[in-house]
């Protein structure tokens, strides 16, 4: 048995080296390839991870002019105090001193701009929470307000939450159909590459089947081979999507500080090791795979 | 040992390579197949050793019925067999040793056994001290005794030659068909194919000759027409 693992592996080391510029041209593939599925996945982690933590705190603002009157104001309050559409407790009144404060804090470094805005002209805001994040609870609360005396504008995030998700759906596709398509042309590679090492051995294997090997015996070097090259194609890809995530996280992420609030797009560490282990798990099954039909396919008896 | 039962053989539906060939051999006999190129001779040593399947008829070895064996006992059949051919089949990035060695490495025998049959059989062989050497560094005639020994270090049960002495002069020739008498005194049956005339009468063994796929003489102690 000790024999038989050390031949395999003597002749899988042997079978990778002979054919280096093949065996290199697969394993760029793969790198490249499993580069973009890891992107894919960590994309879509950040974007979910984003989106979960906006939906909980998504708001509807509806602003009333500035010059409505009590009445108005009061009236809007009522309704939105009995409807369905509202969490209970979910409605916050925003007057003009609070307004002016928000708008220091959106411009702490143009002070000029708070100077300049009286406090009569800035509109004051009802804050709701909706009872549900669906869109059409939101686009119900749209409707039912922003035709009402004294309302200016009825806005949610909604909207800046479906434009995330189609941009990154976008990357997603984007980069899916590129790797899947990759994916195919390493699975390819992997394939003639084993062929081309068993051509080049076919006197051995001749050999070998003459003098009772059995087939397992003649593949399990082949197949290997293609496992190690889609391995370690996979390997450079972790080290290429790791290099990538913290890029991400420090020159884009990081350099918005806090106050943008998009600190959770972003995989978790635990997210991103699970989308290391799936790598390392396509590229060993892809080569396997390839490597499995080309050396079945060339060794009939 | 073996046994062919009206077989048939044809390549591609249309070349006919065997017609209904019979015929029996005992245990450590010592056969001959002889014939133009292309009577049939190859095919009948393919069909023994199950490189190919009849397309009529039945062929036994060792007891069993091997016609339709799965793929998968092949390799169970094969080592009861050892192939020598008239090129050799040498392996040239390995050495005399690793030659004969791989052919035990490779279905499975443990180190040990390696490094103790190798030297006994090289020497059987009258190749003793060249282990070392490379197949291009040996005459004709020793590259062809490394095949013999690679064919006998697991010890067949049959020992299939084709055109064994086809590429070697008749003195080197000689020299090969007396170690083959060896191994077949040692009990193991040997069926070769050739049509080298003088050393079919030298040995006078059983011959059976084959013309455009049929058998046309089966003679013990025959020779060669």
């Amino acid at each position: 048995m000790f024999s038989r693992i050390g031949y395999i592996l003597r002749e899988t080391a042997a079978n990778l080296t002979r054919n280096l510029t093949l065996t290199i041209a697969s394993l760029l593939t793969v790198v490249v390839s499993l580069s973009f599925v890891g992107f894919v996945f960590l994309i879509q982690d950040a974007v979910a991870n984003q989106l979960f933590e906006w939906k909980d705190g998504v708001e509807v603002s509806i602003f009333m002019s500035a010059d409505a009157s009590q009445d108005q104001i009061d009236a809007v309050q009522r309704d939105l105090d009995q409807s369905t559409l509202v969490k209970s407790n979910g409605v916050r009144f925003v007057n003009k001193d609070e307004a002016r404060q928000e708008i220091k804090q959106l411009f702490p470094n143009t002070p000029e701009i708070v100077d300049i805005t009286k406090a009569e002209d800035v509109p004051t805001s009802f804050r709701i929470k909706p009872s549900s994040t669906e869109s059409s609870v939101i686009s119900a609360i749209t409707n039912q307000f922003n035709k009402r005396p004294g309302v200016i504008l009825v806005r949610s995030a909604d909207q800046a939450i479906a434009f995330i998700r189609k941009i990154s759906s976008f990357a997603r596709w984007g980069l899916g159909v590129g790797a899947v398509s990759l994916l195919a042309a390493a699975v390819l590679l992997i394939w003639n590459t084993i062929r081309t090492a068993m051509f080049a051995r076919r006197r051995e294997i001749e050999v070998m089947k003459l003098v009772g090997a059995t087939n397992w015996f003649i593949r399990w070097p082949f197949i290997i081979e293609g496992m190690v090259q889609g391995l370690f194609g996979a390997m450079v890809a972790c080290v290429i999507v790791w290099v990538g995530k913290n890029l991400w996280r420090s020159k884009v992420i990081g350099s918005f500080g806090s106050s943008l609030s998009f600190d959770n797009l972003q995989a978790t560490a635990s997210q991103f090791r699970g989308v290391m282990l799936l790598l390392l798990a396509i590229g060993a099954l892809a080569g396997g795979f390839a490597s499995a039909i080309a050396s079945s396919r060339f060794l009939d008896v | 040992m073996i046994k062919l039962d009206n077989v048939t053989k044809v390549y591609n539906n249309e070349v006919l390579a065997l017609r209904d060939a019979s015929f029996e051999v005992a245990k450590g006999e010592f056969v001959f197949l002889v014939g133009t190129s292309g009577s049939g001779k190859s095919t009948l040593l393919r069909l023994i050793n199950r490189e190919e399947s009849p397309e009529k008829g039945d062929v036994w070895v060792a007891g069993a019925r091997i016609n339709n064996l799965s793929s998968k006992d092949v390799p169970k059949l094969r080592r009861k067999m050892g192939n020598v051919f008239q090129d050799y089949k040498l392996l040239l990035n390995k050495t005399v040793f690793e030659n004969v060695a791989f052919a035990l490495e490779v279905i499975g025998s443990p180190k040990h056994v390696i490094r103790q049959q190798v030297p006994a059989i090289l020497e059987l062989v009258g190749l003793a001290g060249k282990q070392e050497r490379f197949p291009n560094q040996l005459s004709g005639g020793e590259q062809q005794r490394v095949s013999i020994a690679r064919a006998f270090v697991n010890r067949p049960l049959i020992l299939l030659a084709d055109e064994p002495t086809g590429n070697l002069d008749p003195a080197t020739g000689e020299g090969i068909m007396r170690l083959l008498d060896r191994i077949n005194k040692t009990g193991t049956t040997v069926v070769m194919a050739t049509h080298d005339r003088t050393i079919v009468n030298m040995m006078r063994r059983r011959v059976i000759e084959l013309d455009r796929g049929i058998i046309i003489r089966d003679q013990a102690r025959g020779v060669y027409e």
